[in-house]
């Protein structure tokens, strides 16, 4: 996709602390990187930079960043933060993120931050509510955003548009990209017994920007299927099946791998990057096959 | 139907008071119920929440004992939940919470451990400003001097206590081997904490040098803290106290007062 970002169809790890120093000391071969901005913000009263920053900075040297941000409760009817938001366009200026992220979801009601992502019921109030507040991110940060899928546990009655629809409209009237994470998809689509295929198929192409992998827990409640999306093990085949799916309707788009639970060795990290990076390569090649 | 406001009033309710009908309501029965549904958005927020305040106060887990921490984590998450995304500044009510919280009041040492620990994370996220040397000091006039307020580097932080909660850190620390016995009577502590480099250290330092920082750390006027050290200990040496204070690079600015404080 467009290419302007300069890591269309690399594939890059979500960096997690437990990782940075072998990451600065053997600076391996990973096609970008993606930071929460939330831990490297620096505190209200801080002057100089915390040793977190310094590391990033470190590494942005060598590795395209993103910054997928947790936070900020796009969803939110109250709105956003204002000084949240100042901060995390403070940040920007600093790392020059090649991309900059944040979830259709909320976490944020009358000041109090519960640390999850929590569902939106997908109404016309809900719609505006989004569009509103991704404005208003992308006018504080001077550049479109991507905005990711979650995974769901509960839907709402009054919901009357589907979670696709949704977006592709929040893209039309933001002008923002969107973040297809396949894990919650496949984690959403089996939590409700609906088709995952379908969902990528109706996502709009020309708007994907980029591309999340992840594990899932699976659990049962009477015999239904529940998946948790704990982030906590290898990508499941189902998603590395869907992957192929994303990628041939979408194009070669660049892509992540995040692990945040039982964070594995590096190299375990690295391994699941580069099956994805197999996966992107072969279909890149039948492409030109087909061409 | 709710408006999204309310319904977001409600589902924080529910996740932090368990007060779920007015959600439950609103929820598409089908095969789980919606207690169900929710306990998993409960259970990611109370996790997620625990598991930041467990790595911010490491050694009173160990303390406690991880299952009671776990236990005083939920009751002071609901009560004080976090009001900003930035959970490296979620906790600093924590120790204030544990020194109230009625099933450990006989660990009468346990809130100084964590007003400690929390000192610690703090100066593990602060920011690194370049330290003054002591000459930057000349250009102030004599007659200025007793309004000086330093401002110190953000990595310094003071906790005094009638227990020896350094000793008690220390063996209780995520490296410590085995549970070494501290002497609860072995007195009491005034405890420096700041980052040397990339690591967070702390020591014990003499009660009038203690009183001194602390009170300069506060925004006390240098007058106003030399005042408070010599009230502590008449022999307490200004020159030296302020000289150390540049060598340890604990000064990064500095500002006259209006009026002396």
């Amino acid at each position: 996709m467009g290419g302007r970002d300069g890591i269309s169809g690399k594939i890059g790890i979500g960096l997690r602390r437990p990782h940075v120093a072998e990451i600065l000391s053997t600076r391996p071969a990973i096609g970008w990187l993606e930071v929460h901005p939330e831990n490297y913000m620096a505190p209200e009263s801080a002057q100089g930079e915390t040793p977190a920053l310094t590391q990033l900075l470190a590494l942005r040297r060598d590795y395209p960043v993103s910054l997928h941000g947790v936070g900020l409760s796009l969803g939110s009817a109250e709105g956003i933060d204002r000084r949240h938001l100042a901060r995390l366009a403070a940040l920007a200026d600093r790392i020059e993120p090649v991309l900059v992220s944040e979830h259709l979801a909320w976490s944020v009601s009358e000041g109090v931050y519960l640390n999850d992502l929590l569902p939106l019921p997908y109404t016309e109030e809900a719609l505006a509510a989004v569009a509103r507040n991704v404005t208003m991110m992308q006018e504080a940060l001077g550049r479109a955003v991507l905005v990711e899928n979650p995974s769901a546990y509960l839907r709402f009655r009054h919901s009357t548009i589907p979670e696709p629809e949704f977006l592709a409209e929040l893209v039309r009237r933001t002008g923002c990209r969107l973040l297809c994470d396949v894990n919650n998809i496949f984690v959403s689509c089996t939590n409700f017994g609906e088709d995952a295929s379908a969902y990528i198929a109706a996502l709009p192409p020309d708007a994907i920007g980029e591309i999340h992998l992840a594990g899932h827990f699976r659990s049962e409640r009477r015999g239904r299927p529940l998946l948790i999306d704990d982030h906590g093990s290898t990508v499941a085949a189902e998603v590395w099946a869907l992957y192929r799916q994303a990628l041939a309707r979408f194009g070669p788009v660049s892509s992540l791998v995040e692990w945040d639970k039982q964070i594995p060795p590096l190299p375990v990290l690295l391994a699941e990057a580069a099956a994805a990076e197999r996966i992107a390569a072969s279909m890149v090649h039948a492409d030109a096959h087909a061409w | 139907m709710p408006t999204l406001g309310e319904l977001q009033r409600a589902f924080r309710r529910a996740l932090l008071e368990g007060d779920e009908a007015a959600v439950a309501s609103t929820l598409r029965e089908d095969g789980l119920s919606p207690g169900e549904r929710l306990a998993v958005y409960r259970n990611n927020v109370v996790a997620s929440l625990t598991v930041v305040l467990k790595e911010a106060f490491p050694a009173v887990c160990r303390l406690v004992d991880e299952r009671f921490f776990d236990y005083a984590a939920h009751e002071f998450l609901r009560a004080q939940p976090p009001t900003a995304p930035c959970l490296a500044e979620y906790g600093s009510a924590f120790p204030d919470f544990l020194g109230t919280f009625p099933p450990c009041r006989h660990l009468v040492y346990l809130a100084d451990v964590a007003r400690l620990e929390w000192l610690m994370h703090v100066a593990a996220y602060a920011g690194a400003p370049t330290p003054l040397a002591s000459a930057s000091l000349r250009a102030v006039p004599p007659t200025e001097a007793p309004r000086l307020v330093l401002r110190l580097h953000p990595s310094f932080g003071f906790v005094a206590s009638p227990w020896p909660i350094g000793r008690i850190w220390r063996a209780n620390s995520p490296e410590s081997p085995s549970d070494e016995a501290v002497d609860l009577d072995s007195g009491g502590a005034f405890i420096e904490v700041s980052r040397r480099d990339r690591e967070v250290v702390f020591r014990d330092l003499p009660p009038p040098t203690f009183t001194f920082r602390a009170a300069l750390a506060a925004g006390r006027t240098l007058e106003a803290a030399a005042g408070a050290a010599l009230a502590k200990d008449a022999g307490f040496d200004l020159t030296q106290g302020l000289g150390d204070l540049f060598r340890d690079g604990a000064v990064v600015g500095f500002t006259i007062a209006d009026t002396a404080s």
